[in-house]
C-alpha cells in the first residue's frame, strides 16, 4: 500500500496515512472549500487499504483545532469502515486529540465516541 | 536573410567631400550589408519598441566611419608633405648656391690667371701671345665663350659665342689685364662658362624631393588606413552592429577580446556599451514580467469584479428571502439577530414568524456556506413555508422531521443515486404565549438558555436533517418544553458563532466562550447585545480569519408582556 502524505493547508490539515505501519493521522484544522474533493481518496484509500489487508491493526489519531460541518461528515465516513473493519475482529484505535480547555473539540470527539462500540475510542488531552 | 532594400524614407545617402573621395572606401552601410546585416521586421518587438528601428541605421548613414581616416589624411599630409618639400627644396638650394659660388670662383680663376698671361704692353698688336691663351681656356669642358678687349674697349678677339644680357645656365668673369703694378689696365678678358650641369643637378633634387613626398604619402595613407580600420573602425563597427541588435531587442555584447584590440577609448565605450546592454535586458525582463504580472492582475480583478457583482445580486435575493425582524412583535417577544454570511451569501437561515398565534423561530445551518450554501437554504425555505402554511405543522419534533424528509428528497438523497452528501443542522422553537411554554427541537443545533448569567444549553440530536440515511439510523429528534420565566434569554445559534478561532492559547471561543460574552451583556437590548457579541468575537479572532457563516437569533419575553 501506499503511504499517503500531505502537508498542512491554512484549510486542509496535514495527512500521514502510512497503511503499512498501521498508522493513520491527521493534524491540523480543516475546511476546505470541497471537503468531499478532500477527503475522498482519502476514504477510497482506507477502504482499499481494509479490504486487502485485513488483520493488521490500526491507529487513527485525530487532533484538529478545526473542522467545519462538511469534514465533520467526511471525519464520519472515515470512521464508518474502521468500526466495521473493528466489529469483524479487528483491532482498531481512534485517538482524538484536544487542547486543554478546547470543550468544542472534546464535545465532538465524545459524539464521536458515542457511534463506537467496537473500535476503542480514546479521548486525548494535550497541553497547550 | 533577406538582402536589404534601401528604405525610401531615409532618401539617397548624403556624399561628403565627393571629389576627394574617388571611389572611395566602403561605407559603414555598405559594410553592414557585407555583414549580412538587414532590416529584417521582427514580429512581437515592434510594438513595444523604445527606439524607432532604423533609427540608428539613419544616424550612422550619414556619418561615414571611413571618412575618420580621410579627415586625418587631409588634416595631416599636407602638413607633412609641404614640410618635406620646402626641406628638399631648402637643402638643394643649398647645394646649389655652393655650386654656383664654386663655379664663380673657378671661371674668375681662370680669368685672372688668362688676363695676367695676356697682359703685356702691346698685346694686341701680336696675336700670338693671347693665341694660345685664349684657346687653352676653351678646352675646359665649362667653356662658353671669351672676350678680349684692348684698353680702349675695342673687341681684339672673340671665341664662342657670348650671350646677350644675362643667362642662368652662364657664369660670367671678368679680369682687367694689368701689365704691371699699379699701371693702368692694358686690356679687358670676359669669360663665360657653363652652369648646365648645375641645373641638372637642381633638378634631379627637386624630382627627387617630389618623389620622396609622393612615396611618403602613399605609406602614410596605407598604415593610416590599416590602423585606423583595425584599431577604430573594425571595433566601432561591431559596436555599431550590436547597437542595432540592441534596437531590435536583442541583447547582445560587443567582444572586447578580439585579436586586433580596439584602442583603449574604444574599449572602454564597449565596456560601457556592455554594461549598459545588461542593464537594460534585465531591466527589459523586469519591465516584461510586470507587464505579465499586471496583465494577469487586470484579468483577475476583472474576473473577480463579476463574481463579486454577481454574488452582491445573489445576496440582495437571500436577503430578500430572510424574514423581518420584527415579525414576532405581536407575540410578545424582543428578538436580537446577528446574521452574516462568511462570503457575502450563506448556508445560515432564520425563519420567524407569527402563526395561530404562537412565535415560530427556526435556525438552519445548511452545509458549505457562500453560493452552494445559499442555494441550500432557498430549499430550506420553500420547504419550511409548505411545512408551516400547507400542511401547518406545528409541533417542532415534526416540523424536523419533514424538513428532513422534503430536504432529502429535493436533493435526490433518498436512495436515487445523488452523488451530494448535504444537509442541515437546525434548531425550532415555538413560543405559545398563551401557555408561557417554549417547545424546542434541534438536530444539530442546541437551545442556549442564559438567566442572570448562568447559561444552560439543551442539545439536540447530533445527527443533522436532509442527509443521505444509513442503514437502520432513526429519526432521535426529542422535544424539550421550556417553561419561560422573566430574565431568561434563549438562543439559537449556528456553529459559526462558537466556532471563532483566536484568543490567547489559538483555539476555538466555542459555547462556554460565547455565553460568557452574551451574559455580560445581559442588560442590553437584544439588537444591542448582537452588535457586542459581533464586536468581541472580531476582538477574540484577533486577526485570524473566520471560519464559517454565522446566524444567531436571541429572544426573550418583552418587559411588558412577560409573565410574573
Amino acid at each position: 500500500m501506499d503511504t499517503i502524505s500531505l502537508p498542512a493547508t491554512d484549510r486542509s490539515p496535514r495527512v500521514d496515512f502510512d497503511f503499512d505501519g498501521g498508522r493513520l493521522a491527521l493534524r491540523g484544522e480543516s475546511y476546505p472549500e470541497d471537503a468531499a474533493a478532500f477527503y475522498g481518496p482519502l476514504l477510497q484509500a482506507l477502504k482499499g487499504y481494509l479490504a486487502t489487508v485485513t488483520t493488521d491493526p490500526i491507529v487513527f489519531e485525530v487532533g484538529l483545532a478545526y473542522f467545519n460541518s462538511s469534514s465533520a461528515k467526511a471525519l464520519m465516513n472515515l470512521f464508518m469502515p474502521l468500526e466495521d473493519a473493528a466489529a469483524e475482529g479487528r483491532r482498531v484505535t481512534i485517538r482524538w486529540f484536544y487542547a486543554d480547555g478546547d470543550e468544542t473539540i472534546a464535545e465532538a470527539g465524545e459524539d464521536f465516541a458515542a457511534d463506537f462500540s467496537h473500535a476503542r475510542f480514546e479521548m486525548v488531552e494535550e497541553p497547550v | 536573410m533577406t538582402p536589404e532594400v534601401t528604405p525610401t524614407v531615409d532618401g539617397p545617402p548624403v556624399r561628403r567631400g565627393g571629389s576627394l573621395r574617388g571611389a572611395g572606401p566602403r561605407r559603414s552601410s555598405d559594410f553592414l550589408d557585407a555583414a549580412g546585416f538587414a532590416d529584417v521586421p521582427r514580429a512581437g518587438n515592434v510594438d513595444g519598441a523604445t527606439m524607432r528601428p532604423g533609427s540608428l541605421r539613419g544616424s550612422a548613414r550619414g556619418r561615414d566611419l571611413d571618412s575618420l581616416a580621410h579627415t586625418l589624411f587631409l588634416r595631416i599630409y599636407p602638413v607633412i608633405a609641404i614640410v618635406v618639400l620646402v626641406t628638399q627644396i631648402g637643402i638643394a638650394w643649398v647645394n646649389y648656391s655652393d655650386q654656383i659660388r664654386l663655379y664663380t670662383e673657378r671661371a674668375n680663376l681662370l680669368a685672372a690667371l688668362t688676363a695676367s698671361a695676356v697682359a703685356r704692353p702691346d698685346w694686341s698688336a701680336q696675336p700670338e701671345i693671347y693665341r694660345h691663351q685664349v684657346q687653352a681656356l676653351a678646352l675646359d669642358p665649362t667653356f662658353r665663350a671669351v672676350i678680349l678687349r684692348d684698353a680702349s674697349g675695342t673687341v681684339v678677339t672673340t671665341l664662342g659665342d657670348m650671350p646677350r644680357g644675362r643667362a642662368w645656365d652662364l657664369v660670367i668673369a671678368q679680369a682687367d689685364l694689368v701689365a704691371a703694378p699699379e699701371a693702368k689696365p692694358v686690356g679687358h678678358l670676359t669669360l663665360a662658362i657653363s652652369a648646365e650641369a648645375l641645373r641638372g643637378n637642381a633638378e634631379k633634387q627637386a624630382l627627387l624631393a617630389l618623389v620622396t613626398s609622393i612615396i611618403l604619402m602613399l605609406a602614410f595613407v596605407v598604415t593610416l588606413h590599416a590602423n585606423v580600420r583595425r584599431h577604430v573602425l573594425a571595433p566601432l563597427k561591431r559596436l555599431l552592429v550590436a547597437m542595432r541588435e540592441v534596437e531590435h531587442k536583442s541583447w547582445v555584447t560587443v567582444e572586447t577580446g578580439v585579436r586586433f584590440r580596439a584602442s583603449n577609448e574604444i574599449d572602454v565605450i564597449s565596456q560601457a556599451f556592455n554594461r549598459m546592454v545588461e542593464g537594460l535586458r534585465t531591466g527589459d525582463e523586469a519591465k516584461q514580467l510586470l507587464k505579465e504580472l499586471e496583465t494577469a492582475h487586470a484579468k483577475l480583478a476583472e474576473a473577480n469584479g463579476l463574481v463579486m457583482e454577481s454574488i452582491g445580486y445573489a445576496r440582495r435575493i437571500q436577503s430578500s428571502v430572510l424574514p423581518d425582524r420584527a415579525a414576532l412583535a405581536g407575540t410578545g417577544l424582543e428578538v436580537g439577530v446577528l446574521w452574516e454570511p462568511l462570503h457575502v451569501v450563506g448556508g445560515d437561515y432564520f425563519w420567524l414568524e407569527e402563526v395561530d398565534g404562537l412565535g415560530i423561530v427556526v435556525v438552519a445551518d445548511c452545509t458549505g456556506h457562500g453560493v452552494p450554501g445559499a442555494f441550500l437554504t432557498l430549499i430550506v425555505a420553500t420547504a419550511l413555508d409548505r411545512i408551516l402554511h400547507e400542511r401547518r405543522l406545528r409541533d417542532p419534533v415534526e416540523i424536523l422531521r419533514v424538513l428532513d424528509a422534503m430536504v432529502r428528497v429535493q436533493l435526490r438523497q433518498d436512495g436515487r443515486g445523488a452523488e451530494s452528501d448535504d444537509g442541515l443542522d437546525c434548531g425550532v422553537c415555538i413560543w405559545n404565549r398563551e401557555t408561557a411554554e417554549l417547545h424546542f427541537a434541534g438536530a444539530g443545533l442546541a437551545l442556549t438558555c442564559i438567566t442572570d448569567g448562568i447559561a444552560t444549553r439543551i442539545r439536540g440530536a447530533k445527527r443533522g436533517l436532509g442527509y443521505p440515511q444509513r442503514p437502520g439510523e432513526v429519526f432521535a429528534v426529542t422535544e424539550t418544553v421550556v417553561p419561560v420565566s422573566r430574565g431568561t434569554t434563549f438562543y439559537l445559534m449556528t456553529d459559526g458563532i462558537t466556532d471563532q478561532m483566536g484568543g490567547p492559547k489559538r483555539q476555538l471561543l466555542g459555547h462556554r466562550g460565547v455565553a460568557d460574552i452574551l451574559g455580560a451583556h445581559r442588560d442590553m437590548p437584544l439588537s444591542a447585545q448582537m452588535a457586542a457579541l459581533e464586536q468581541a468575537l472580531t476582538r477574540y479572532r484577533a486577526g485570524e480569519a473566520r471560519r464559517d457563516d454565522m446566524a444567531l437569533v436571541a429572544f426573550r419575553t418583552s418587559p411588558a408582556t412577560a409573565p410574573p
